[in-house]
């Protein structure tokens, strides 16, 4: 196939560079944005270059921010004695969604994975234990339910149970309005694995 | 659970079958290469979703064609019906599963659901081949009784690529480094852990098998050949063991390994290295067995499977017994069809009538279908071929 435009051309081979994206989404991608007008193409590549340049990561909990310390870290109102460690920043937009949980986060960046090249080191563990202090109540780790996110959680809570403070795991089990009957039995017998004292 | 009727299309060399099925003994006739054995592949789609001998959807398609389907309708124990659908597109290499008009998505889901025990010719490794074989053949067993069991397995594994590939790095740089060292550690812990939740399932699932085995035995062989099944662990386990108790045996070898597996660079100890031990009369059958030994200790296998299917599913499975006769005398021969046709509803492939001698009376519950050419054909046909 032959481009009859070098800038479309580039622009496709950068769209497609996009997870998700096939070489068709991208020309239809580039071909609307040819058609746009030129005030939202600006602010559209204004957005991109924001993106790079104001981001960053906070120095305490490692989480995206625009500012450091970010918003939560730095909101008085948030419970300090308490932090939850999680994978990646959209675990912590999914938690905050909840708005149950008012203590601090930490983002690992990734979970333990040794495919795809990621060991203790290249996750913010040094962070987090710079972060343990006397008077922290309790750590909660919240990794994805499968393989890499529960040896994560192993690997931690060795790592952290000396420190003396409440270790805990948020609970894997059933999703809430379904019944029972209609759960997979791998998720109901974890479920009763983690079940709770009344 | 008994199959009413199936239809194939573009199935290997079934371009256009239709079949209907009698509740006992569904006997398939015909000369080598006739397309009998792809009946029973066609009825293993519908209850497993999949082949039990291609490795590959591709293959089972019709040459020259570009998708096969299979129909077929399974009268469940309680009485409602069933109808499920398997079509495979070659197109974009996919195979889809419905009951009823619904898709199913997870195809792990089906595993156990619609329960078949088949014995072919491949399932000769169970007894001949690896322990790997012998495994695999276990790890089926308990997978279609405890989806628990399935998710521990997969599990186990992904967890055992994750170390092995840390150990593999350190192979190749000679050293385990401190970096290494620290990747490592989590990883063994995991794969202890759950490495000793399949030990200890293994050693319960064989504990409870080793009667059937026995059972099965008694009931196809006169001459008191006695059978065993032995779990045989690399970390030594009883099923009464905790599996802290485990856990703590598994760590320890891991740890006497260590310089080993930095050289190979691969995990040495686990359930991954276990060993089935089958013997006869206390010899062990790998060793001492002649091929009829073999065959019949791998029928007794499969008549164990059976029973231990049917107590734990809610249904009762259906046998697919595929050129089952070839190395087995004729006494033995017909007591195994005697026997298993009155168990549950059973497809058998033989070329000729003769092997069943008299153990079938052909009547309402049980029928000859004649294949010949990809097709069904009838009795006179055959003959006047």
């Amino acid at each position: 196939m032959q481009y009859t435009s070098a800038s479309v051309e580039q622009l496709v081979e950068e769209f497609s560079q996009l997870p998700g994206i096939g070489k068709k989404t991208a020309l239809r991608l580039a071909l609307y944005i040819l058609k746009m007008p030129r005030e939202r193409v600006a602010s559209f590549s204004a957005a991109l270059t924001n993106v790079k340049e104001k981001v960053r990561y906070c120095s305490i909990c490692s989480n995206i921010t625009e500012n450091d310390p970010c918003i939560i870290c730095s909101n008085p109102k948030r419970n300090r004695f308490v932090i939850c460690v999680v994978e990646e920043p959209n675990d912590v937009l999914a938690l905050e969604k909840t708005n149950e949980y008012s203590g601090l986060y930490h983002v690992l960046g990734g979970a333990l994975s040794p495919l795809d090249n990621v060991g203790p080191e290249d996750l913010k563990v040094k962070e987090l234990l710079a972060r343990i202090n006397d008077s922290l109540e309790e750590i909660i780790l919240a990794m994805n339910p499968n393989v890499e996110g529960e040896t994560t959680t192993m690997y931690l809570s060795r790592l952290l149970k000396p420190m003396g403070m409440k270790i805990s795991r948020i609970a894997r089990g059933l999703p809430i309005g379904s019944d029972l009957e209609f759960a997979d039995e791998a998720t109901l017998s974890r479920a009763l694995e983690g079940r709770v004292a009344l | 659970m008994k199959i009413a009727s199936a239809q194939l299309r573009n199935f290997r060399n079934h371009t256009e079958t239709e079949l209907e099925f009698k509740t006992a003994a569904n006997a398939l006739l015909g000369e080598n290469g006739q397309g009998k054995t792809n009946v029973l592949e066609a009825l293993s789609y519908l209850c497993l979703t999949k082949s039990f001998y291609a490795a590959n959807d591709g293959t089972v398609v019709q040459q020259g064609k570009d998708f096969f389907d299979v129909r077929g309708t399974l009268l469940l124990d309680h009485g409602t019906e069933q109808t499920i659908r398997v079509s495979y597109d070659a197109a974009v290499n996919r195979r889809r599963y419905f009951v009823g008009e619904k898709e199913i998505v997870t195809f792990s889901s089906v595993i156990g659901k619609y329960p078949i025990v088949i014995l072919s010719p491949e399932n000769s490794s169970i007894t001949f081949g690896t322990p790997a074989d012998r495994r695999k053949f276990i790890d089926l067993t308990i997978s279609q009784s405890s989806k628990v069991y399935i998710d521990d397995a997969l599990e186990y594994r992904r967890t055992l690529r994750q170390r092995n590939k840390i150990l593999s790095e350190a192979a190749r740089k000679k050293m385990l480094t401190a970096a290494d060292k620290a990747s490592l550690e989590p990883w063994t812990e995991a794969l202890v852990t759950r490495g000793a939740k399949i030990i200890l399932k293994r050693a319960q699932f064989l504990r409870e098998f080793a009667p059937y085995v026995s059972d099965a035995y008694a009931a196809i062989v006169e001459d008191g050949e006695a059978p065993a099944t032995a779990y045989e662990p690399q970390i030594a386990c009883s099923p009464d063991d905790s599996a802290a108790a485990v856990e703590e045996r598994y760590r320890r070898m891991l740890e006497e390994k260590r310089a080993d597996e930095i050289k190979t660079g691969a995990s040495l100890v686990g359930p991954h290295r276990d060993e089935i031990a089958f013997s006869l009369n206390g010899l062990r059958l790998r060793t001492y067995s002649s091929q009829g030994q073999h065959k019949t200790f791998l029928v007794g296998l499969k008549i164990a499977e059976f029973f231990y299917l049917k107590e734990r599913c809610s249904e009762t499975p259906v046998f697919l017994l595929d050129d089952v006769f070839s190395e087995l005398d004729d006494p033995r021969s017909t007591r195994l069809v005697g026997f298993i046709e009155n168990l549950a509803q059973t497809f058998i492939t033989a070329t000729s009538e003769s092997v069943f001698r008299n153990a079938l009376q052909w009547n309402d519950e049980r029928q000859k279908i004649f294949i010949r050419n990809g097709a069904p054909v009838s009795e006179r046909e055959m003959i006047t071929a």
